[in-house]
């Protein structure tokens, strides 16, 4: 079904049935109609096939006499007839006229029904070219319409590109530096190590000799105040012990020596937590405890958290949790350094854990600054610092956020200016499996 | 088909002339207005010509009223050849009962041959109908010249597809009534198929092939045309 522009439907077919009427108007038989009266017929007609007059001219009064019949033909069928009355008389006259007017309906019919095969062929045509136009043109505007998004949606998209690679390169950065940061670590902890065995081990021993020097020392000075060899020596020695303070000093070299033990003991500590921390030893998933695991970033941090910051730990019991734990206490690192960094005098950090619903929720939160509301949704990002330049890498929370998400994790901010922060991290446990 | 008025008692059918330019369509029309008996068939109505060549079409009627007073009217059809006529070609195809693809036997023509082919597959899509189904006959016209495609190529050819070929020369007469006749004998099982025309108007291929063609279904009947398109 085509429909023109005035809104005319337009349906045809080529090869469709035409009436006589649709082909044979007025204009074109009234003429010859009028011309067999004139020549004599009293009246003259066209009829369609089904007997009904198309067309007449004349008196049809005067009915009676003779009738001269001519078929109509159309397309080779007969499409309705000539009828011509007149005087039976003329019979000549009336068969001449019929003849005639046969011939020229014929002529008639057979130019109007071309003209009109060719103007309803060519309308169709013609409407369906206009149609197929019409549809070209919407599918070049589309595709116009595709490049045009394309070519302003292209610089966009090369950004984006971009981005991901710098991201992707800052990650890659990122985690060779924690690898030699790692293997640094491990390697300085090893040397450590042996030098402190051997002074450990050395201040033990010391401590022994030393207890038997003090134990010889405190006979001799026990037996010269009893019966000295002789007289000047005895308050000589007295007053020797005396100078040299040895009463302090007796009681002095335990503590010295147990200091010492103490100090050797922690650098002990501060090496196994900073191998620990690197995880040089076990760099693949394990089954971790996460009080453990911010225990152990805690100590690493010992000597970045000032004297009067308070950290109050709150922790709950927690399923163990299957992740690399080397990745987990960098994730908490960054968190914890960013408060004591931000964090004002008397800042106070409280480390919250808790689990539930199939969920472990750590919860960070200081009492420092607050975030700006307009940075709010950028901490994450990239390279994203409010520190000076070349004192922020911008990667911190970025890479706590990768760390958290990579085990499916979500990570939240809440932060009020003035009031403080709170960084609250959802790791989602293993689905168990029920029995049924 | 173009209509079917039940309340007439009116079928009235289209068979189409397929064919690059200049093949022969419109000399297969004169023949088998020329061949065929005044008795059963229509006048021969040839649309605006320009220096011969088709621009519409040309249309000859063939008439005939089955024992149950159904009056089918059997309309055969030429399209214009010509590349440029693409839209009439479309429009003349629409709704057709049957077609047959004169290709020109020459040698030189067989791009041309080939093009028109594409060119209907593509167009009977284009008014929905389908090639598989559709009464098709090829006719490869022109076989008194000479450089002509030889018949063992034509049978190598088209044999395996099952499409009947009829060898013609239009100008001369030879093969047009079996042309038609086989395009007529397709179009009476595909038409029957759907509208019994055997079984509800006592109309059977051989009365239908015999009221077309003025002659009846065997070899016979095809000497017989070629006897007489021999005499014209």
């Amino acid at each position: 079904m085509i429909e023109d522009n005035q809104g005319v439907q337009y349906d045809y077919v080529v090869g469709e049935e035409k009436q006589l009427n649709e082909l044979i108007k007025g204009p074109d038989i009234m003429p010859l109609l009028k011309s067999a009266v004139n020549a004599g017929a009293s009246s003259a007609a066209l009829v369609n096939s089904a007997g009904e007059t198309l067309f007449r001219y004349g008196d049809t009064d005067r009915e009676a006499g003779l009738t001269v019949k001519k078929p109509v033909y159309l397309e080779g069928e007969t499409a309705g007839h000539i009828i011509i009355n007149g005087h039976s008389d003329r019979k000549h006259l009336l068969e001449a006229i019929g003849e005639l007017m046969f011939n020229a309906v014929k002529i008639i019919l057979q130019s109007n029904f071309k003209t009109l095969l060719a103007t309803e062929t060519h309308k169709t045509v013609v409407y369906q070219s206009y149609e197929e136009l019409i549809e070209t043109n919407r599918k070049l505007k589309l595709s116009e319409g595709k490049y045009r998004e394309l070519a302003s949606s292209l610089e966009k998209q090369v950004q984006e590109r971009t981005e991901e690679l710098n991201r992707a390169h800052a990650r890659l950065l990122h985690q060779e530096k924690l690898v030699s940061v790692g293997q640094l670590a491990a390697g300085v902890a090893h040397e450590i190590n042996n030098p402190l065995g051997f002074i450990s081990s050395n201040i033990n021993t010391l401590n022994q000799y030393v207890l038997k020097l003090k134990e010889m020392l405190s006979f001799y000075h026990a037996a010269f105040d009893k019966k000295g060899p002789s007289g000047e020596c005895v308050e000589e020695s007295k007053e020797k012990w005396k100078r040299l303070k040895l009463d302090f000093v007796f009681k002095d070299v335990d503590d010295l020596i147990k200091e010492s033990l103490d100090g050797a003991q922690r650098v002990k500590k501060i090496v196994s937590d900073l191998k620990g921390f690197s995880h040089i030893d076990e760099d693949h998933e394990s089954d971790a405890d996460i009080n453990a695991e911010i225990d152990r970033t805690l100590n690493v941090l010992t000597h970045e958290i000032p004297q009067e910051v308070e950290i109050v730990k709150d922790y709950g019991k927690l399923p163990s949790f299957s992740c690399n734990p080397a990745h987990i206490c960098q994730a908490f690192f960054n968190i914890i350094l960013n408060a004591l960094q931000a964090g004002a005098k008397g800042l106070t950090l409280r480390i919250a854990t808790r689990s539930a619903n199939n969920m472990i929720a750590i919860h960070f939160s200081d009492n420092g600054p607050g975030i700006p509301e307009s940075i709010r949704n950028r901490i994450f990002e990239p390279f994203f610092t409010t520190k000076e330049v070349g004192k922020g890498t911008g990667m911190g929370l970025n890479v706590t956020f990768e760390i958290i998400t990579s085990y499916r994790g979500a990570i939240e901010v809440e932060s009020e200016a003035g009031k403080g922060t709170t960084f609250s991290i959802m790791l989602p446990l293993p689905q168990k499996v029920e029995n049924v | 088909m173009i209509e079917y008025d039940e309340f007439e008692n009116k079928m009235v059918l289209k068979l189409v002339y397929y064919g690059p330019a200049l093949s022969g369509k419109t000399t297969n029309l004169l023949s088998l207005h020329d061949i065929l008996d005044q008795d059963g068939r229509g006048d021969l109505t040839v649309l605006d010509t320009k220096d011969d060549r088709t621009i519409f079409f040309d249309l000859l009627p063939f008439f005939l009223t089955a024992p149950s007073g159904l009056k089918i009217k059997l309309k055969v059809f030429t399209v214009p050849g010509q590349v440029k006529h693409d839209a009439t070609r479309k429009a003349v195809l629409q709704r057709a009962d049957g077609v047959a693809f004169i290709a020109d036997s020459q040698l030189s023509e067989e791009t041309n041959n080939s093009e028109s082919f594409s060119n209907l597959e593509k167009n009977l899509e284009f008014v929905g109908l389908d090639i598989e189904k559709l009464p098709l006959v090829i006719q490869f016209n022109k076989r008194d010249l000479t450089n002509i495609i030889n018949e063992d190529d034509i049978t190598r050819i088209w044999e395996p597809t099952g499409i009947p070929v009829v060898l013609s020369s239009a100008l001369a007469g030879h093969g047009v009534v079996e042309t038609f006749r086989r395009l007529v004998e397709l179009t009476y099982g595909h038409i029957d198929r759907k509208y019994l025309l055997g079984a509800n108007h006592g109309l059977d291929k051989n009365m239908f092939m015999q009221k077309l063609t003025g002659g009846t279904v065997n070899d016979a009947g095809f000497k017989d045309n070629r006897h007489i398109a021999a005499e014209y």
